[in-house]
């Protein structure tokens, strides 16, 4: 029977070692280490170096800094994490891997590879690293494997056709082949001139396999460039001879399925940048339609149907043959007089291979719409190339040919009486598509207004979003008025006060009234407007209740004073013996201080 | 007082008088060019109708029936390019065109990669009405359904009925998905569809010659324009087709 506490060990060990092994965080430990180290110090240019970065005392450590290697080219090649328990002690590593291939000979130092964590930063020692010729290791002649590139022309005319060839030499197998043939875009056209050939050739008594790949390339700006170095990778496998060769198995081991009877190499073969002259074409006299085509073409020219009727169409087909850049020609503004509508339809292109040298097909179609019935003929069409060989302009064209267009004769006379019955199915499974092209263009002119997001449409539809906000802020300030209009009498009262009160004076001011009486109008006048103004029913109230009300609704002191002040000079006035008195000096007064009191 | 107010106003009369005489002017002379552009197309001088309208187009002309004829030019020239890039234009102001759709089909049909533009997502296909909508119409659209739902809002504050409040919820809903559409519209017309110009165009991995080809694209194929970087510009053509080219081996 195994001890309880024991077995609660194993099993928070077992958790804890699960923990660190997938929780994708950061664990550290007291001795991280960053060391660096590369599979071999001293190789050729043809060689490579693998870099190994590696971290210890630490789980998933971030991605160490490289530092600038300008003499080679990088490329990662993996990540290895390791995890080792040794007597309880757990040791963790990462190892970042590069391929470092160089880019030319010298003696160069891979610096400190750099790597921050948590503030600290960590740094491994340098490497250093002399990359030598591979003509000082081992002779041209004994050498297994190399490269050459060639062209065919160094200095060719703009837009001639010249022919890249890259060839591999080997004597052994080779394997894993990558080949990078670069090539300045802003100077070349390629076309590729299909796939690898492979054949053998002595080169001074020693038999190589040639692998060998062409691309055509059309210098498209004058002047000098240059082809950039080809690069080829491969692996190549040494075959071992182990000592089994008595051994009835040793075939059988020496399968490459067995590892150990075969070694890879990993290789990067680089040629030289080939430099080039392109140079102008010579002076064209009378050349109106040369359209910068290099080569050597041919053209010709068929029509579908030689007999036709008058307003029934033709096609006319137009094919240039040759090498060179076939592509490029085209016929924009065909001119075949004014006796033919012409539709061109798209060119075909047809890429072909002759010899080592791209050229094709190119073939153009019309539909021609003759115009004028009787004896017509499609003029000669001509094409102007330059011939970079005989090195002159030369001008092919097709022959004229002869169409006969009968006049039109079967013109349809209208019967208004009685219309032929046409049977619908039978004209649509007789119409058969000759061709398609696109619709017209639009021409009618009233369509051809501008429709820019501009000032004024940017102005209309603020407009448009604003206009109907604010005309509902309004109408809803209205319609809210209306409704505490009628529904809350002391507001309708208190907003309709000073309106009535003013109606009141005018009223007053025009009337023949006695003193006494005058004074008692204008008197009433004034506590009515007080009465609505306070919601106060009836407006029999002295000025003293006048002064307690107002007062109740915080009416300035100033205010209450000058409305207690007036009514008392009103009743005054009304109960004192008959005085001459200021009628139109009153109404002011009391317009005045109803002006004040609305304030 | 009163002179100098007649003053003002004939000034203000005379000067609306003078710029709508400009405007008509201007008005006669572009349409002059069209029918001139059109005229050369006719007579199948492409290259002479072509200048016209890019002339046009290049003084601040927008009209989608524009586009459609220099589309159909560029056709007429072999350049199937900037066909498609005129068709892509003119299909943003007249999404209903049929003509344009037939010859923005046939471009493609005539490329080598014959790509379409790429279709929406999800969002586009439950406001379906996106695509066939502009976004000028989507904007009138929009002030519309706003005067609307504010005519009825003041109708609803006037009569207080809940006849009036439905309305009022249900145009808020239609204002409000009007309102989205727009904006995905707009999101829309943002998005840089380019068309390939040149021949033939390599793919590359990184912004360099040297760098790996990831795959080509020839003249005509539509692609989604991402990131500028100096002479080189990133696109898309699906989702696992990707890559940088040079920026003068596209139109957009």
């Amino acid at each position: 029977m195994q001890n309880p506490k024991i077995k609660l060990q194993s099993w928070l060990t077992a958790i804890v070692i699960l923990i660190c092994i997938f929780f994708p965080i950061q664990s550290f430990s007291s001795d991280i280490q960053l060391t660096t180290s590369v599979d071999k110090n001293i190789l050729t240019i043809e060689d490579s170096i693998e870099l190994s970065i590696n971290i210890s005392g630490i789980r998933n450590p971030p991605i160490p800094k490289l530092p600038p290697l300008p003499k080679f080219i990088v490329r990662s090649t993996g990540t290895q994490s390791s995890t080792q328990i040794i007597n309880s002690n757990m040791q963790v590593s990462t190892t970042h891997k590069y391929l470092l291939i160089p880019k030319g000979e010298g003696n160069f130092t891979i610096d400190s590879v750099v790597m921050n964590l948590s503030g600290s930063t960590y740094q491994s020692e340098p490497i250093k690293i002399t990359i030598i010729k591979p003509n000082s290791i081992k002779s041209a002649e004994n050498r297994s494997v190399y490269t050459e590139t060639s062209i065919s022309k160094s200095n060719p005319y703009i837009n001639e056709q010249i022919v890249y060839t890259f060839k591999l030499f080997r004597k052994i197998e080779a394997r894993n082949l990558n080949l990078s043939m670069p090539y300045d875009e802003s100077f070349f056209r390629k076309e590729d001139l299909g796939k690898a050939k492979h054949y053998s050739m002595v080169v001074n008594g020693v038999t190589y396999d040639v692998d060998e790949i062409s691309i055509a390339l059309f210098p498209t700006k004058i002047g000098e460039s240059t082809i950039p170095p080809s690069m080829m990778e491969l692996d190549l496998i040494n075959r071992i001879q182990s000592n089994r060769q008595r051994d009835p198995f040793a075939r059988f081991f020496n399968d490459p399925f067995f590892g150990r009877a075969t070694q890879s190499k990993h290789k990067i073969l680089s040629t030289k940048s080939i430099k080039l002259k392109t140079k102008p074409l010579p002076k064209k006299e009378n050349l109106k339609d040369f359209k910068n085509i290099v080569g050597q073409l041919s053209i010709a020219a068929t029509v579908g149907k030689k007999n036709i009727d008058e307003g029934d169409t033709t096609t006319l087909t137009v094919i240039v043959s040759g090498i060179g850049n076939i592509m490029d020609v085209l016929f924009t503004n065909l001119n075949l007089g004014d006796q033919f509508k012409i539709y061109p339809d798209q060119p075909l292109f047809q890429k072909s291979i002759h010899g080592n040298q791209v050229g094709g097909e190119k073939i153009f179609k019309f539909a021609l719409v003759p115009l004028l019935p009787g004896k017509q003929f499609i003029p000669s069409i001509k094409l102007s190339y330059f011939d970079p060989d005989k090195n002159k302009y030369n001008t092919i064209s097709t022959n004229p040919i002869n169409i006969k267009i009968k006049p039109r004769t079967n013109i349809e006379e209208l019967n208004l009486v009685q219309p032929k019955k046409v049977d619908s199915q039978k004209i649509d499974s007789s119409i058969s598509i000759l061709a398609r092209d696109i619709l017209p263009i639009h021409s009618r002119m009233g369509d051809f207004k501008s429709v820019t997001f501009d000032k004024s449409r940017r102005i209309i539809y603020m407009f448009g979003t604003i206009f109907p906000i604010v005309i509902y802020l309004i109408a809803a300030g209205y319609i809210r008025y209306k409704h505490q209009m009628n529904e809350d009498i002391s507001y309708s009262r208190r907003q309709e006060a000073f309106g009535k009160a003013k109606d009141k004076l005018n009223h007053l001011s025009g009337s023949t009234l006695e003193s006494k009486d005058f004074v008692r109008n204008l008197s009433q006048i004034i506590r009515e407007y007080i009465g609505d103004k306070l919601n106060i029913q009836g407006a029999a109230f002295t000025a003293k209740e006048v002064e307690e009300n107002l007062n109740k609704n915080t009416y300035a002191q100033d205010k209450i004073s000058s409305v207690k002040n007036l009514l008392e000079k009103c009743e005054s006035m009304q109960y004192s013996p008959v005085e001459p008195m200021n009628e139109h000096g009153l109404i002011d007064e009391t317009t005045e201080l109803l002006v004040k009191l609305e304030k | 007082m009163k002179i100098k107010k007649l003053y003002i106003i004939l000034t203000i009369l005379f000067s609306i008088l003078i710029s709508t005489n400009q405007v008509e002017a201007q008005k006669k002379n572009i349409s002059s060019q069209i029918l001139l552009a059109n005229k050369f197309y006719h007579e199948n001088n492409y290259t002479a109708a072509a200048t016209i309208f890019e002339e046009l187009i290049s003084q601040g002309e927008t009209n989608g029936y524009l586009y459609y004829n220099l589309g159909n030019t560029y056709m007429r020239l072999g350049n199937k390019g900037n066909a498609i890039r005129n068709y892509l234009r003119a299909q943003l102001l007249l999404p209903r065109n049929e003509n344009l759709d037939a010859n923005l089909r046939y471009a493609i049909n005539q490329t080598q990669d014959q790509i379409s533009p790429p279709p929406g997502g999800l969002i586009t296909g439950i406001l379906f009405w996106v695509d066939l909508i502009s976004l000028f119409e989507h904007f009138e659209l929009l002030i519309l359904c706003n005067f609307i739902f504010w005519c009825i809002c003041i109708a609803s504050l006037y009569y207080r009925k809940s006849l009036w409040r439905s309305l009022k919820k249900i145009s808020i809903t239609i204002l409000l998905v009007i309102f989205f559409s727009t904006g995905i519209k707009y999101h829309l017309s943002k998005q840089t569809l380019g068309v390939i110009t040149d021949q033939k165009v390599a793919v590359k991995s990184d912004r360099n010659t040297q760098n790996i080809t990831l795959f080509e694209l020839h003249e005509g194929a539509i692609i989604s324009v991402g990131q500028e970087d100096g002479k080189w510009v990133y696109i898309t053509v699906s989702s696992d087709k990707s890559g940088w080219i040079p920026i003068e081996s596209i139109s957009f």
